[in-house]
């Protein structure tokens, strides 16, 4: 085990009926800090190799380590555990940790900006007092900072609803950035916008993780805009991993592995 | 040339298209059988409620006289002071306004409320409106949060929605009047009986419609804010509320509505509001008066179906 991973995924797999694996044994080290794109077909296994990670699906087999100091933030704790034998209250620590953005957004439209950017804190929050949507003065100071760095502190006060597409993507971001994330896991976050708000969506994503030094798991399905912005690309075909490395790496011959549908 | 070449290959195209994906043939006979079941059952129904249009067209001189003996509706009893018996050492603003009053004088406002108010039109008026005002309140109040253990996804339990569902669905056949009497037996006659009566059965209904629209909700949303490391009343409040907020106020103010008319007809059986005048003045004949109340009652319902349509559009 190499020791600047962040997230380590060992031989994970994951059946919905007893006879057909979506996951056939997923094994890859996240490092600190790194944009990974994750290409393959619909059915290849991207959308619940996400969710494993923080157990919105639960795993069937293998495990998921991260060292301690994940959840804690204090380099000392070295001790090593595993995503899947998390009990319940670990594991809202370890979500806290990591942020989520979906194709669909996601965000609660009948609520303000600032509210849904807001529901990123959850997490760190007085469970009495912001069940009441009752926030501190710095909450909310960090919730308008963190609009403006996705370019909508404008748009603080209107009802979600109100806004476009992109911007509803842009307020994702916000609130993912209130958890003061290690990871971001982003479910085709693109996949519901034209091309032009695509490359200006994923730029957001991609400048506010560089910025904090957040590592990101990204699917996509367009490969020029994978190319683009990933630091390193992951190819699932079938329940495996059958690319991993650079973006000058995945030559025709890779992207046509990728991108062949095998029968079973 | 061309377009005479490109026309029947147009044709052609639709000739063969019909020949293999031919429209499914009507089976006839299949049809007549369905028709004569159903007018078998039908005439079973009527049959039974002994629907009998001879009758109906002789008791149309009954009806008629009936009717002719409601009109005009009588209204003396509503616009003559004197039918309140408003007492004398009291003025209007005194005896509708928490106004500090002398001891004599108090003594008057509550001897008046209790027994002289409630029992004319505009007072019993009143009172439905307060009725179905509290007991859709009450109703309110113990719906919301048992609708987030009855729903599949909010329930902490399968076991918990599942046997809820079960209980309520039994609770809810219970008719507002067997309602009405059961609390009359057990808080005596009046408008308490009557409240409860309606916030029981409002209860009910609510528990079963806003489940089912908490179980309707975005859960893409309930997911994005489980990822931030919420707990279980954070998603509610942050996910499922928002969503289910606009239904919650949209079936309580619907009830509301219903409400009104049901608290009308509870006055029946003693257990207040319209309904117990109603029915006095049908039982003496006051064909009139009864009229009167009718015309009041039409008023009532249209005017609070109004103003809770401006509510609900207001909320959402």
């Amino acid at each position: 085990m190499s020791s600047d991973y962040l997230l380590q995924v060992n031989d994970l797999k994951k059946s919905y009926t007893t006879d057909n694996l979506i996951l056939k044994g997923i094994s890859l080290d996240i490092k600190p800090g790194e944009f990974v794109g994750v290409l393959g077909l619909s059915g290849a296994g991207k959308s619940t190799f996400l969710r494993c990670i923080n157990r919105l699906i639960e795993p069937t087999s293998g495990n998921i380590l991260f060292k301690k100091s994940f959840i804690t933030d204090k380099d000392t704790d070295n001790e090593v555990m595993d995503v899947c034998k998390l009990n319940n209250k670990e594991l809202r620590l370890l979500r806290r940790k990591i942020g989520m953005i979906f194709q669909q957004f996601n965000i609660v439209k009948r609520l303000t900006v600032i509210d849904n950017v807001l529901s990123g804190s959850l997490g760190y929050q007085n469970a009495f007092k912001s069940t009441f949507r009752i926030f501190s003065v710095d909450d909310k100071k960090k919730a308008l900072a963190n609009l403006e760095r996705v370019g909508l502190l404008s748009q603080a006060y209107k009802r979600a609803d109100a806004l476009s597409g992109g911007q509803q993507q842009r307020v994702a971001i916000a609130r993912t950035l209130m958890q003061n994330p290690k990871v971001i896991l982003a479910d085709e976050p693109v996949a519901s916008l034209d091309p032009k708000l695509s490359r200006e969506v994923l730029g957001i994503l991609k400048k506010v993780c560089k910025e904090d030094g957040i590592s990101a798991l990204v699917s996509l399905h367009t490969l020029e805009l994978t190319k683009i912005y990933s630091d390193r690309i992951i190819g699932f075909q079938g329940g495996y991993i059958t690319f991993d490395g650079s973006a000058d790496q995945l030559n025709d011959d890779e992207i046509e592995k990728v991108y062949t549908k095998t029968g079973d | 040339m061309t377009e005479i070449k490109s026309k029947s290959r147009t044709e052609e195209l639709k000739e063969s298209a019909y020949s293999k994906s031919p429209p499914p043939k009507k089976n006839l006979v299949k049809i007549i059988i369905n028709f004569v079941i159903v007018l078998i059952v039908l005439g079973w129904a009527f049959n039974g409620a002994n629907f009998n249009i001879r009758e109906l067209i002789e008791g149309r001189k009954p009806l008629i006289s009936t009717l002719g003996r409601m009109m005009p509706p009588d209204f003396k009893k509503i616009v003559d002071p004197n039918h309140y018996n408003k007492p004398e050492d009291l003025n209007i603003p005194q005896l509708f306004l928490p106004i500090p009053l002398e001891k004599v004088q108090a003594k008057h406002k509550e001897t008046w409320w209790n027994n002289q108010f409630p029992q004319t039109i505009l007072g019993s008026m009143i009172q439905t409106i307060q009725m179905a005002m509290a007991g859709t309140t009450i109703a309110l109040f113990f719906a919301f949060p048992i609708s987030f253990l009855a729903a599949r996804n909010t329930s902490p339990h399968p076991l918990v929605y599942k046997t809820l569902k079960i209980i309520l669905s039994v609770l809810r056949t219970i008719p507002e009047l067997a309602l009405g009497l059961i609390f009359v037996s057990a808080v005596g006659l009046g408008a308490f009986a009557g409240t409860m009566a309606l916030a029981f059965g409002t209860t009910t209904v609510l528990i079963k419609l806003v489940s089912e629209s908490i179980e309707r909700i975005d859960e893409g949303v309930v997911e994005a804010v489980k990822t931030t490391g919420a707990n279980y009343f954070q998603i509610l409040s942050f996910a499922v509320v928002p969503q289910m907020l606009p239904d919650l106020i949209s079936f309580g103010l619907y009830r509301f509505e219903t409400n009104i008319r049901a608290a009308s007809v509870l006055g029946l059986i003693g257990a207040g509001g319209m309904g117990y005048l109603l029915n006095n003045a049908f039982r003496t004949f006051a064909y009139q008066e009864a009229c009167a109340i009718v015309v009041i009652l039409i008023v009532l319902v249209i005017s609070v179906d109004n103003i809770s349509a401006r509510l609900r559009r207001l909320a959402i």
